[in-house]
């Protein structure tokens, strides 16, 4: 509808109420006419007073003020002798006029002024609701898009506008539009600046269709904004405190590394220093046995300190997200295989034994990331078992995802250190007891979650099991036939 | 090729330029070292070594920009050195012609081992193939077409024969998913490494002791398949 529109219908709207107002006085005035000789002239005048009253209250001071000059002048027209003429003979007809007329308009005008400060009200309370509503709605949002949109919508519904724009200016700048099309080419009708105590936030731009925004419209929208500000303030505030949160996390997170770490680079570099200076001295002699005692300690501890490098790198990469699975469909037992010939020398005091049935489907998943997991938990398994136990590898199809299970005969965790095993630096034993970075586990959570799956630990009657889920779904896709190849040679 | 070969390493790090050339030394091989790439391409032109080892992180270019320079004049074996964790730059590497890889550190029997195949593998692709591949029990005729494992002949399908011959022809080295399945199933199959898990598996069944910890098809994680044969 065009404001032209609305601007006509209020017109006759409150014309009709000035012709209803009429008809009525013109009624009674028909009736009071038909009992001019039974009612006297002052009860008649008292009479009159009712529908004034009437009219003043349902269509507000104008119709009322008006018709009490209507009436005044068909009481004198009707009811004062002489009659049919606006000319009084008596001198007390004159009073009576005189205080009809006054007491007509003071009635008209108490009616009115009720009337008018009831409207207020509702419309104070009305405002009051709809500021409630926006703020129960901010409470607690912690995101600023939530927020502009929410009050996007509200200055959208409580304008019955035709177009809102929010812009939200300075360093996270962003703006949102209801509808989400292009603003209308004329310049809006209202633009209401966010402010906060910092400064300008942003601004809410307004088109409607009826251009008149009243003082107390305009007054209710820069609540609004206001109302917006501190939300949108709060939210930063709550989003830097989290940051900050979580930079203390990460620097507790870092000293606890470098503790550990330097500890655990310093143990087999120890070793090496002493074997390689025992070596160049001339202490060892050349075919003495204790020469390939060093010898193969140097090369141990080597390996030692490059996989303590490569957990380190690992860890730091899923701390940054930088872990992105390179997925392909893979087989489970070609994985376990490797990883088990690359340990064998490890896992002679053990018996490692594998339950991972024929016809297991393909697998998406990154093989050098899936053989870590593996090598993780199994070197955890090997390193908390006692020497001639059983770790077992198990694998089943569980709906549409694949199941495994590491178990050992080692010791039992209480229940309460189950989940915080995974997370970093966590030992139940002294850290000098076991060797290891204390990333292990941590980084097998990692890249289990990067591949969509969750791993979790739980007590055995005999021992401990490492558990983790994987999707076989890839994509939404299971994987695709091979080409048939029957031909033999 | 005089008697002793010349090998020429490409590696910004003094100490692993002083351990390789001790070692190889040592082992009678003449030995030149480069520290930049282009000083690399350089030597490599006015030298014409026989082997070159090659680091994939230079400071002044990329590693794979070097490999694929050397591979516009010559067809001398090429070894790239790199660290864990980058197996992309190794197999753009290894498609862009480098025949083998070792992922630092790496053990020196290891690095004699991978000079000592691509040396033999660039004689023979001067001179004439052998034609017959042993590797433990397993005997592969490579102009017979027959396989056999002990004294029993091991029935392949056409494909699987493929990817043995192509496997065991070029034993000792690395072969990348991407070269394989070009190979043995074509161009526009490359990039469906399950075809390749799945007959590799197959394969194992039928020629390896226990297909579960192979000894002859090996699996090279991330990057692609080796077939290791007798020496």
């Amino acid at each position: 509808m065009n404001s032209e529109n609305m601007q006509n219908s209020s017109f006759l709207s409150r014309l009709w109420q000035y012709w209803l107002s009429f008809l009525l006085i013109g009624f009674i005035t028909v009736l009071f006419f038909a009992l001019r000789d039974v009612l006297e002239t002052t009860l008649i005048a008292l009479l009159y007073l009712i529908p004034l009253g009437i009219i003043t209250a349902y269509w507000g001071l104008g119709p009322g003020i008006t018709s009490a000059l209507v009436t005044f002048l068909t009481f004198n027209y009707f009811f004062i002798q002489p009659y049919y003429t606006l000319t009084v003979h008596r001198p007390a007809d004159v009073v009576i006029l005189m205080v009809f007329l006054i007491v007509a308009v003071v009635i008209s005008q108490l009616v009115g002024r009720a009337q008018a400060g009831l409207a207020a009200a509702t419309a104070r309370e009305r405002e009051a609701t709809q500021l409630y509503e926006l703020s129960t709605a901010f409470a607690g949002l912690p995101d600023d898009h939530a927020i502009v949109q929410i009050l996007a919508k509200q200055v959208y519904a409580v304008a019955d506008g035709e177009y809102v724009e929010l812009n939200i200016t300075g360093t996270r700048s962003f703006n949102f539009r209801l509808p989400e099309s292009n603003p209308p080419s004329r310049s809006p009708e209202l633009i209401i600046s966010i402010e906060a105590a910092r400064g300008l936030l942003g601004e809410i731009r307004l088109w409607r269709a009826a251009p008149v925004i009243s003082s107390s419209e305009r007054r209710l929208f820069q609540t609004f904004a206001s109302q917006g500000a501190l939300a949108l303030e709060r939210a930063w505030l709550a989003q830097a405190e989290s940051r900050t949160k979580v930079l203390e996390e990460s620097d507790r997170l870092k000293s606890a590394l470098l503790s550990s770490v330097s500890h655990e680079l310093r143990t087999p570099l120890s070793t090496i220093k002493a074997a390689a200076s025992s070596l160049r001295g001339k202490e060892v002699g050349w075919d003495s046995p204790a020469r390939m005692e060093l010898v193969a300690a140097i090369d141990d501890e080597a390996d030692h300190l490059n996989m303590l490098v490569g957990n380190l790198l690992d860890m730091s990469r899923i701390e940054s997200g930088a872990l992105q699975p390179k997925r392909e469909w893979n087989i489970l037992a070609e994985i376990v295989g490797n990883v088990l010939g690359r340990m064998r020398h490890l896992a002679q005091e053990h018996t490692l034994k594998i339950d991972v049935p024929e016809d297991l489907p393909l697998i998406p998943v990154d093989y050098v990331q899936m053989e870590q997991v593996f090598t993780n938990l199994i070197s955890n398994s090997l390193k908390y078992a006692p020497v001639n136990t059983v770790v077992w590898i198990r694998a089943r199809v569980e709906g549409e995802s694949l199941h495994v299970q590491v178990s050992n005969q080692g010791p039992q965790v209480p229940s309460e250190h189950l989940e915080r095993i995974f997370d970093k630096f966590y030992r139940i034993t002294a850290a000098d007891k076991v060797t290891g970075t204390g990333l292990g586990l941590s980084i097998c959570k990692g890249i289990i979650e990067a591949h969509g799956g969750h791993i979790w630990a739980e007590n055995l009657p005999d021992g401990l099991a490492f558990n983790f889920i994987i999707p076989l779904i890839w994509d939404g896709a299971k994987p695709h036939q091979l080409p048939i190849d029957t031909e033999s040679e | 090729m005089s008697s002793a070969s010349l090998i020429l390493v490409i590696d910004d790090e003094p100490q692993i330029l002083r351990a390789i050339r001790t070692i190889l030394t040592e082992k009678e091989f003449r030995v030149t070292t480069a520290s930049r790439g282009e000083e690399g391409l350089t030597l490599a032109a006015a030298n014409e070594p026989d082997l070159v080892i090659l680091d994939l992180g230079l400071p002044d270019m990329d590693g794979v920009e070097v490999c694929q320079r050397l591979r516009e004049w010559t067809q001398c074996p090429i070894i790239i050195l790199s660290v864990r964790d980058s197996e992309r730059d190794k197999v753009s590497a290894l498609d862009m012609g480098a025949d083998d890889y070792l992922t630092k550190p790496f053990g020196i029997e290891e690095l004699l081992a991978r000079v000592r195949v691509a040396l033999r593998h660039s004689v023979r692709m001067q001179g004439t193939q052998s034609k017959i591949v042993n590797a433990g029990p397993i005997t592969i005729d490579l102009a017979f077409h027959i396989v056999k494992r002990g004294q029993e002949e091991v029935k392949l399908t056409g494909r699987e024969y493929k990817l043995l011959a192509y496997l065991a022809s070029n034993h000792g080295r690395v072969l990348t998913h991407q070269s394989i399945l070009t190979h043995v199933w074509g161009p526009e199959d490359a990039d469906h490494t399950e075809y390749l898990r799945v007959y590799m598996r197959q394969l194992r069944k039928k020629l390896e002791d226990d297909p579960e910890r192979p000894q002859y098809i090996l699996t090279e994680p991330g990057i692609g398949y080796r077939f290791i044969a007798d020496e």
